[in-house]
């Protein structure tokens, strides 16, 4: 199980995004958005990347590792 | 394959058939079957009875090795664009149950009682099949990163599991002391070896299965 603090949900409502909308901007599946925000799947970077542009956040603040 | 082009194939192949079972009743009624029943090729003499049998047989061997390399072709041809495909192939969650053909594999029993024969125990290599049951239930799935790392994931451990048990089966028969003669250690041997690549087959459809749809610990849709 990846260690690290997800806060894509937060920003993902911030931009109004369902899960569906933003799995089918970044090119992945509903299921990978869904376990991406319980921190229980460690991204690649360029799914990181995808992700930061598609909600407008810096990949630091989404994925918090101590 | 086009419609016509797959007719094509099987007209070809049934006049083919047709053909080599018309020249083995010639050769049977007119030519003392030869060319039917073993014979010792060193000290063959061609004579123009033996013509028909001949050509249905090259025919024949010809449309064989024609229909394989159609297969070998199509089989690259899928490898290429396996890269490229975004979604995994369609397929009935029912072709599963061709894994039952696995138990015809237990007919090496019987040819081997009948003519000491044990090539039949790799049908075992059938059970395999039973992967389809969970390929199909993950039909038209969007092959993502975490897909392609499970699949990586669910293949890595099914290879891990089946050498495991072909290593130790080398070990254990390898010494020949498990078995009461060398055939029954051969025949063990082929049995363990068929059973761990069925295993390796269905785990690695089985374990991606799992892989996908068992972390989660509670679905949401916000």
């Amino acid at each position: 199980m990846p260690d690290f603090e997800c806060r894509l949900k937060k920003f993902r409502q911030l931009k109004d995004m369902t899960q569906e909308q933003l799995a089918a901007q970044v090119g992945v599946r509903r299921e990978t958005i869904m376990r991406l925000e319980k921190a229980q799947y460690n991204p690649s970077l360029k799914l990181a990347i995808d992700i930061s542009r598609a909600v407008d956040a810096p990949i630091e603040e989404i994925f918090i590792f101590e | 394959m086009k419609k016509k082009k797959a007719a094509a194939l099987i007209i070809a192949g049934v006049v083919f058939l047709v053909l080599l079972l018309a020249s083995s009743w010639y050769s049977v009624t007119f030519n003392e079957s030869r060319l039917v029943v073993p014979i010792n090729l060193s000290e063959y003499t061609f004579r123009m009875k033996d013509l028909p049998m001949i050509c249905s047989v090259s025919l024949f061997c010809l449309y064989i090795i024609y229909l394989s390399v159609l297969l070998i072709k199509a089989i690259l041809k899928n490898k290429m664009g396996e890269n490229s495909m975004k979604y995994t192939r369609n397929l009935n969650p029912k072709l599963g149950y061709l894994g039952f053909l696995g138990f015809a594999g237990f007919l090496g029993f019987w040819t081997y009682h009948l003519n000491q024969n044990f090539s039949a125990f790799v049908f075992f290599l059938f059970f395999g099949f039973f992967g389809f049951y969970y390929e199909g239930r993950m039909s038209n799935t969007l092959m993502d990163e975490r897909y392609k790392e499970n699949r990586l994931k669910a293949t890595v451990k099914s290879y891990q599991i089946s050498t495991a048990i072909i290593f130790l089966a080398l070990i254990i028969l390898g010494q020949g002391r498990a078995m009461i003669s060398l055939d029954f250690t051969l025949i063990a041997f082929v049995v363990v070896v068929t059973l761990a690549l069925a295993l390796q087959l269905f785990l690695s459809q089985y374990l991606l299965y799992c892989y996908d749809h068992s972390e989660p610990s509670e679905e949401s849709e916000e």
